[in-house]
């Protein structure tokens, strides 16, 4: 008997691990799918290769430029769209023989992150180094920041005048009791807002202002940015600590009731009279261990170029990092302001101490 | 001796106490033995033990002359050409009457197949219902078709499992003594555990009483059954 | 001589097949469980000190609640649909299954949308009647809102499982009791539910797995639980140590609902060797018990289906143009094919092991059982990082294999599909082979054993009577898995290839940027495939002769 058993499970094996060389076979087949228009592309200009990508921004702004990269110069974009940390985690587990090229993120603390695990490499290239302002670069070039976003106070037209507004600290101050909104501490804006505190105020200050957000607080801290907004517009909060680009996507969204929420709520930029608004970037670093590197460079260096960070300000109503481009005509009414000045590096280093912080004041 | 089984113990794995302890037996060519007891005692266990659905912890059994279960080997039930009748039929609900017989038929072409089903549906009177299926029966349909079914492949011993418990008295008395007529010309070795000694007394050439896994009785039906003491802890 | 001969007899190759499985399923649990020895757990302290409470508190809390609604919805649904025939009665048979199809953390992003401020039915009150509500009545995202989502969307599990129990095995208890003069009530509580215990705890324990290991739901509505936890510590504080010590503690809350499931479902086996099933006949009900029943069933089945599917596609049609193309045709194959395949990877394996256990009953292959369906009590993300660290081991070994084959790349097997696969296999197992042991567990061995005196081998015995008597089980597992991997997010998104996207992770970019609009095709999309499995896995079963 014990024959003939062999021979069915050993079909069945067979059979099953058929389908699964079948799979791996399929993943090409389905990035065909994908990439069509780049595929063809790439087939017109002889094979020029090809960049990895892992990325936590899921902007379709990004797969327009990525196309459109490889319409210029015939080099084949793939990517793996995650979250940061999970990616860094995968970086980090592959190694030396990882196929990921650049590492793409919209927090400069993750990103400093990924750099101090080692995972990687110093970029130096003339074009970016003219596109790219100093201070939206890593200190040892293993990173370049693409896009800026500011994290400011957003608050109901109707019943706060900006003159009430001055500081995040002043949110903490009692006449805001009951009134101030904000998202849960698990988000890596929030971590990196009270991680460049924690930079330029000292833990002491840093640990006080968010003891007093948590005292202040509207509700308990909930959903995304946008939901901020709605709720300041509902009556729930007058003041939330939120992104700016969230405010000039719904003031376009495709939903009426998002346009008017958005319409009713002002943008202030705050701590102009002391250290700042807490500004964040978006950016991008080499590998250690790319197989791409040169494509990888050249992808960098387009991504920096005029034409493209034109699009991302157009876009997503992300301040360009490329100065020589001017931000979008409504990030202009909001008019020009004052950053915090903080090497974005810092925003990492202090990442686990604000974490910790947020659990021991109990912000959730 | 066609069946035999030598000093044969056997637990259950969950449990610790012998369900069957040293028990022997041997029986002759195309013998039919009856085997009573009480509800508990290891009948069906015996059934199984001879079927080869249960592994012998000692002892050992031959069938034919050939070892099926001592301390080296073990032959799988499907080698063993022993044919079964369980207690609750066990007839495959997804197929037909006619298919279910068949089930067992190997190595015949589609015509012997079909003589074969016919033949032993005529022995148990259930021609038109071929077509039925198990739950479209009554519970001594399916008896009966449960016993034309291990009867088909022409096995050399039969055991049989209660298997005219569900019968009305008639059907028993007409089916026991067809059955009977059936076994002794065909020569096939069987076993029959029953609670009913009119049963026993029809058929049986030798009668087992077993008492918590051991032989208590054996012999000759008229000499064993007429002994009122040990009938008397046997449920009817 | 005896062990020896003992162990021919058991080292068939449907042993050495299931401990090859097994080993091959264990491995990147081992892998973690190393780490877990080798890495420091620095931040323990402050999770201790912090957070551990409030996390236990708040998982237990959701898991109580959920648990209790969803008994309560899933059961007296099964009892009615199986006990009273009353206006639609046909289509909510199947239709109260599809809340399944609506992923939970898609189904609290639509809730939140329906309810939140520009929600519609804010902006009707707001536009048209002037009325401005108090935010707090239409908040969901808390903790009663999380056990509301929790509830509507998986109660369809103890619905399942109980009303097969229900129309297949309780026709002569509840024709009994009504012979005997009890009314409804009284038959509902002192018939049905003590009869279905087992039913209801089997479907309630999948429920609770589910919810344990939910992290879409919770995280948005901003509930620390011990998923998010894991999470938290693993990826945010970078500390495997402490995140493997709350998996620890999550896996023992699984052990423990396992066992008070065992306990709970007693030793009974109900087994139907004597192939005398009988439907129950649902009564004909009129007037106004009727219209009752079917009040209260429409209201479930709008809730957790309805008013969710109507909104997204609203939704749909709203942003179509912006995010339709051609791509979607791609993420639907892509979606299926993962399924399918995962899917059947599984069925076959339960299969094979499922048997195997039932065969040859002892300790080890008990043991072999229950570590195939680990995989379920384990997060996502903890698993995919286990299979992701075994499959670039094995790359790093076949190296040289690869460069004789002419190949370069130094990771082929962890770019591929197959990775993704086998982390699936691996989380969802438990699924497909809870299924088919159920299947197995209602026919018993005598059939089996009946086709072996007749002359059949094990595995013929497997192919011609076996398999043809728990296909209805198969089909179950088969759909039930390939519905909970269309809907799977953490998995895929560690794991997935280049350019590989599914439905799933094309929902989540867009609900993760908090465009949930935009959102909602693919959503619409992974419940339609969902819903006509669904409606396919009804109709199998609807064959099915008990
Ligand atoms: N699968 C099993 N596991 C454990 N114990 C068992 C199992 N099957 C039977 N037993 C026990 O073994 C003993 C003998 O059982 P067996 O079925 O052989 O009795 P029987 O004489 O056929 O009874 P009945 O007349 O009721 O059919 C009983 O005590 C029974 O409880
Ligand atoms: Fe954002
Ligand atoms: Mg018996």
């Amino acid at each position: 008997m014990s024959k003939n058993v062999f021979y069915t499970i050993g079909l069945l094996l067979v059979l099953s691990l058929a389908v699964l060389a079948g799979c791996s076979s399929e993943q090409s087949q389905s990035s065909n799918n994908e990439t069509k228009t780049e595929k063809k592309e790439a087939a017109k200009s002889e094979d020029k290769g090809e960049v990895n990508l892992y990325t936590s921004r899921h902007y379709e702004i990004d797969d327009e430029l990525f196309a459109a990269f490889t319409e210029q110069t015939g080099i084949k974009v793939n990517v793996v769209k995650g979250e940061e940390n999970e990616l860094i985690e995968r970086l980090a587990r592959e190694g030396d023989a990882t196929q990921g090229d650049l590492f793409y993120t919209s927090d400069a603390g993750r990103l400093h992150w990924a750099k101090e695990k080692n995972l990687l490499q110093a970029v130096d290239s003339e074009t970016v180094n003219a596109n790219i302002p100093e201070n939206l670069r890593d200190k040892d070039k293993e990173w370049i920041g693409l896009t800026k976003r500011a994290r400011v106070i957003v608050y109901s037209k109707d019943r706060v005048k900006p003159e009430q507004l001055s500081t995040y600290e002043d949110l903490t101050d009692a006449k805001w009791k009951g009134k101030v909104l904000v998202r849960p501490s698990d988000n890596v804006y929030n971590q990196s807002l009270l991680a460049s505190f924690i930079s330029l105020n000292g833990e002491d200050k840093a640990k006080e202002w968010a003891k007093g957000i948590v005292a202040n607080m509207a509700r308990d801290p909930q959903g995304g940015d946008r939901d901020q907004a709605k709720a300041i517009v509902a009556g729930e909060g007058d003041v939330a600590i939120m992104n700016t680009y969230y405010v000039g996507v719904m003031l376009n969204s495709e939903d009426p009731e998002e346009v008017k929420v958005a319409e009713k709520v002002g943008v202030f930029f705050p701590n102009q009279e002391t250290n700042g608004t807490h500004v964040n970037v978006s950016g991008i670093g080499l590998t250690k261990h790319a197989k791409n590197k040169e494509n990888a460079v050249k992808l960098i260096e387009f991504l920096s170029s005029e034409e493209a960070q034109g699009k991302f300000a157009e876009a997503n109503y992300e301040y360009p990092a490329n100065p020589k481009v001017q931000p979008s005509e409504l990030l202009k009414s909001w008019g020009d302001f004052k950053p915090q000045d903080l090497n974005l590096s810092e925003l990492g280093e202090n990442n686990a101490a604000a974490v910790r912080m947020f659990n021991e004041v109990g912000w959730k | 001796m066609f069946v035999q089984l030598k000093n044969v113990s056997f637990h259950y794995k969950n449990t610790k106490e012998l369900t069957i302890q040293n028990f022997s037996l041997a029986i002759e060519k195309g013998e039919i033995v009856s085997i009573l007891g009480k509800s508990g005692s290891g009948k069906s266990t015996i059934l199984r033990l001879i079927a080869g659905l249960e592994i012998p912890f000692s002892g050992s059994i031959h069938i034919n002359e050939s070892i099926m279960a001592d301390d080296k080997q073990f032959i799988q039930p499907e080698k063993r050409g022993v044919g079964m009748v369980f207690q609750d039929y066990a007839l495959f609900p997804h197929m037909t009457v006619a298919e279910n017989i068949k089930f067992g038929l190997k190595k015949m072409s589609r015509i012997q197949k079909k003589e074969r089903l016919d033949e032993v549906l005529a022995l148990v009177g259930l021609k038109e219902y071929v077509k039925r299926y198990p739950y479209e029966l009554s519970g001594g349909q399916q008896q009966r078709v449960a016993l034309a079914r291990a009867i088909a492949p022409n096995p050399s011993v039969l055991l049989f499992d209660e298997p005219f418990s569900n019968l009305d008295a008639e059907l028993q008395i007409k089916i026991r003594d067809e059955l009977r007529t059936i076994l002794k010309q065909t020569g096939i070795t069987s076993i029959f555990v029953t609670h009913d000694k009119m049963d026993a007394r029809a058929l049986a050439d030798r009668v087992v009483v077993m008492e918590e896994g051991t032989i208590f009785r054996v012999g000759e039906p008229a000499e064993v059954l007429n002994n009122e003491f040990t009938m008397s802890p046997v449920p009817v | 001589m005896k062990l020896f001969r003992l162990m021919k007899l058991k080292m068939n190759s449907w042993a050495i097949l299931s401990f090859l499985i097994t080993i091959i399923i264990m491995m990147p649990i081992l892998f973690i469980t190393f780490e877990f020895f080798t890495r420091s757990s620095e931040n323990w302290e402050h999770i201790n000190e912090y957070l551990l409470n409030s996390y236990l508190f708040n998982t237990l809390l959701i898991l109580f609640f959920t648990g209790l609604l969803t008994v309560f919805i899933g059961v007296s649904m099964a009892w009615f649909i199986s006990a009273y025939d009353f206006p639609l009665r046909g289509f909510f048979k199947w239709g109260l299954i599809l809340p399944l199809a609506i992923p939970p953390y898609i189904g609290a992003y639509t809730y939140n949308g329906i309810l939140n401020y520009t929600g519609v039915i804010q902006s009707i009150l707001r536009n048209f009647y002037q009325i401005e509500v108090n935010q707090k009545y239409f908040n969901i995202m808390s903790i009663p809102g999380a056990i509301f989502i929790f509830s509507v969307f998986l109660f369809p599990y103890v619905y399942l499982i109980t009303k097969n129990f229900l129309e297949n095995q309780s026709a002569s208890l509840v024709e009994n009791a009504r012979l005997l003069g009890s009314n409804s009530f009284e038959i509902f509580f002192r018939i049905v539910i003590p009869i279905s215990r087992a039913s209801i705890v089997a479907g309630v324990s999948l429920v609770i797995l589910e919810v344990l290991n939910d992290y879409g739901v919770v995280k948005y509505f901003g509930i620390q639980t011990l998923s998010t936890a894991i999470f938290q510590t693993w990826f945010g504080m970078a500390d495997l140590g402490s995140a493997i010590k709350l998996s620890g503690i999550l896996m023992m809350i699984v052990v423990v609902i396992l066992m008070a499931e065992k306990w709970l479902r007693g030793r009974k086996k109900y087994s139907y060797s004597n192939s005398k099933v009988r439907p129950l006949k649902p009564v004909k009900l009129t007037g106004y018990k009727a219209w009752a029943i079917f009040a209260y069933i429409s209201a479930v089945f709008l809730l957790s289906f309805f008013i969710p599917f109507i909104q997204l596609v609203k939704w749909t049609f709203t942003t179509y143009k912006q995010v339709l193309s051609d791509e979607f045709i791609g993420l639907i194959w892509n979606s299926t094919f993962v399924a399918f395949t995962a899917a059947a990877v599984i069925v076959v394996i339960a299969l094979i092991i499922a048997n195997f256990s039932r065969l040859f009953e002892g300790r080890v292959t008990n043991l072999v059982s229950k570590i195939v369906v680990l995989g379920y009590s384990i997060p996502g993300a903890v698993i995919a990082i286990g299979v992701l660290t075994l499959f670039i081991a094995l790359d790093r070994q076949l190296l040289i294999f690869y460069q004789l084959i002419g190949l370069t790349p130094s990771l082929v097997l962890s770019l591929s599909l197959s990775m993704l696969i086998f982390a699936f296999v691996i989380r969802f197992m438990a699924i497909g082979y809870n299924s088919i042991e159920t299947g197995f567990d209602k026919i018993g061995t005598t059939f089996t054993e009946a086709s072996r005196t007749l002359g059949m081998t094990v595995t013929q015995t497997f192919f011609k009577v076996d398999l043809k008597m728990i296909k209805g089980a198969v089909a179950g597992g088969f759909i039930l898995v390939f519905i909970e991997i269309l809907k799977e997010l953490p998995l895929t998104l560690i794991l997935q290839p280049f350019n590989f996207y599914t439905l799933a992770t094309k929902a989540f970019q867009y609900a993760g940027d908090e465009r949930i609009q935009e959102a909602a095709s693919a959503s619409i999309l992974i419940i339609l495939i969902s819903g006509v499995s669904i409606y396919i896995f009804h109709k199998v079963l609807e064959k099915e002769p008990g």
